[in-house]
C-alpha cells in the first residue's frame, strides 16, 4: 500500500495472491494474480503536471483526471511469474545468493524485474542480514492520451531482522530507489530513500509478516521536477509504504 | 525460500513404538524418561548437574557455533560411566530439544529428538537420520554435508541438530570426561 503524497489524499494500493512451489531444494516457481485499487485527490503540487494546483496525479492517475477532483478505480490488474533459483543456502555458507526473475503482465503495466538475492546468517541463524539489487524495466500504459511510457528501474533493497523469541522476528529495512527513462536506464529521473521496521511471525503453517517503509527523502534530475515537490518523489511513491504480507503452508 | 515440499511424512513408525511418541499438529515428544529407557534399558541414571564457566561456555561455541548457552541442568551419569545429556538448539521457528546418549568411551550412544515442533523438516526426529551420529566422538566433524547428511527442506533444523550433537560432544570433552 502506497499512501499519502504532496498534499492531498493518495493511495496506490496491490493485492497480490501467489502460489509457490519447490521444484527442488534450489529451484522454485511461481504465479501471481495481481489486483488493484487506486484512489486520488489534489494531490501534486507540480505545476508541471498540474495547470492548478493541487491536482490529482500520481502512477494510475491518467492525465485526463488531473482537474477532475476525486480519481477511483479499481480491479484484477494483471498476472506474474517468478522463478528463483538458489545458488547458495544462507545456512550452510558464509553469504546466500540467490537469483530472481519476475515477469508481470498488467492493464496498468507490464514489466521485467531481476533480482540478485543476498543473505548472511548470525548469531544460530536468529539474526539476519538481506540485500537485493534490483532491476526492473517498465511499460507503463495506465494513461492511453500519452501513450506507452517506458522506464526503468534499479533498486538496493537492504534490511536486517533478529528472531527476539520463538516464532517472532523483527528489525528494519531499506530501499535505495532510482528511476529512469527507457528501458536501459537512459535518462536517471528520480531517487529516493525509504526506510523502516518490520516484525514477522511464524505459525506452524502460516506466517506473517508486515512492513512499514517511510519515505526519508528523495529527488528528481534530468531536468524534470514532475514528480517531486517538498523534497520528495511521488509518481508511483508516497510518503509511505506499507507492505502485510501472510503465507500459508499448503503440503 | 520458505516452500519447498515438506518431503516425507510423519516419521513416527521410524521413532519406535516403545517410543510411544505423540505427535500432533507438527509436534513431537518424547520424554526425558523415555529417552532414557531407549538409550539405557534398566540402568540406573543419577542427576549430575554442572555448571559453566563464562569460559567454558565459549570454548563450547567456539568447538560448535552454538551461541546459545549451555545450560549444565540436564545431565545424568550411569553407574557405567556413559552419560545422557539434554539439550536444546534454535529450530526454524522454535528449539529443537534433543537428548544425547554417550558410552563411557565418549562416542555416541544414540540421539533422540524430544521436541520438534516445526510444520516440516520431520526427518531430523528419524533414527534413520539420526543414527548417523551414533559412535562419533567429539574428534568428528559433524558438518552437513561432509560427515552429516543434509534435509532438503529442513537445512537449518538439520545444521543446528549437529551443531548441538557437537557441542554435547564437547561438554563431555571438557567438563564430563573427568568426573
Amino acid at each position: 500500500m502506497t499512501h499519502r503524497q504532496a498534499v492531498g489524499r493518495y493511495d496506490w494500493n496491490q493485492y497480490r495472491t501467489e502460489i509457490e512451489y519447490g521444484l527442488s531444494d534450489d529451484f522454485q516457481i511461481g504465479a501471481y494474480l495481481n489486483a488493484f485499487s487506486i484512489r486520488a485527490q489534489d494531490n501534486y503540487l507540480s505545476d508541471e503536471v498540474c495547470a492548478t494546483t493541487p491536482c490529482t496525479a500520481g502512477f494510475g492517475v491518467p492525465g485526463t483526471a488531473s482537474s477532475g477532483g476525486a480519481y477511483r478505480r479499481s480491479g484484477i490488474d494483471g498476472a506474474s511469474l517468478e522463478a528463483i533459483w538458489r545458488i547458495s543456502n544462507p545456512v550452510t555458507s558464509p553469504v546466500g545468493v540467490g537469483l530472481y526473475v519476475e515477469p508481470t503482465w498488467g492493464k496498468l503495466e507490464d514489466s521485467l524485474e531481476f533480482r540478485l538475492l543476498l543473505q548472511s546468517n548470525f548469531l544460530d541463524d536468529r539474526l539476519v542480514l538481506a540485500a537485493n539489487a534490483l532491476v526492473e524495466m517498465e511499460r507503463e500504459k495506465y494513461d492511453p492520451a500519452n501513450g506507452i511510457i517506458r522506464n526503468s528501474m534499479a533498486d538496493l533493497l537492504y534490511g536486517a531482522s533478529y528472531r527476539f523469541a520463538p516464532r517472532w522476528s523483527a528489525g528494519f529495512e531499506g530501499r535505495l530507489h532510482t528511476d529512469h527513462d527507457g528501458y536501459r536506464f537512459e535518462q536517471h529521473t528520480q531517487t529516493a530513500n525509504f526506510i523502516g521496521p518490520n516484525v514477522h511471525y511464524s505459525a506452524e503453517r502460516w506466517w506473517l509478516t508486515a512492513a512499514w517503509r517511510h519515505q526519508v527523502g528523495g529527488s528528481c534530475y534530468g531536468g524534470g521536477t514532475a514528480d517531486c515537490s517538498l523534497g520528495h518523489v511521488w509518481d508511483s511513491h508516497g510518503r509511505d509504504q506499507i507492505m502485510l504480507k501472510v503465507g500459508y503452508l499448503l503440503n | 525460500m520458505q516452500w519447498f515440499p515438506a518431503g516425507s511424512a510423519l516419521p513416527l513408525a521410524a521413532l519406535g513404538a516403545a517410543l510411544a511418541p505423540v505427535a500432533a499438529q507438527a509436534r513431537i515428544y518424547v520424554s526425558v524418561e523415555q529417552a532414557q529407557r531407549e538409550m539405557f534399558g534398566a540402568l540406573a541414571l543419577t542427576p549430575h548437574p554442572v555448571a559453566l564457566t563464562a569460559a567454558q561456555q565459549e570454548v563450547l561455541r567456539a568447538a560448535s557455533s552454538v551461541s546459545l548457552p549451555f545450560q549444565g541442568n540436564r545431565i545424568w551419569k550411569t553407574a557405567d560411566g556413559s552419560w545422557f545429556v539434554v539439550d536444546e538448539v534454535v529450530g526454524k521457528h522454535e528449539f529443537v530439544t534433543y537428548a544425547v546418549g554417550i558410552n563411557a568411551d565418549g562416542s555416541v550412544r544414540r540421539v533422540e529428538v524430544l521436541e520438534y515442533r516445526e510444520s516440516y523438516g520431520y526427518e531430523v526426529a528419524e533414527q534413520k537420520w539420526l543414527a548417523q551420529f551414533v559412535g562419533k566422538t567429539v574428534e568428528a566433524p559433524l558438518q552437513l554435508g561432509r560427515d552429516v547428511q543434509n534435509i532438503g527442506g529442513a537445512t537449518l533444523s538439520a545444521k543446528h541438530v549437529a551443531d548441538g550433537v557437537k557441542r554435547v560432544l564437547a561438554a563431555y570433552r571438557l567438563v564430563l570426561q573427568a568426573r
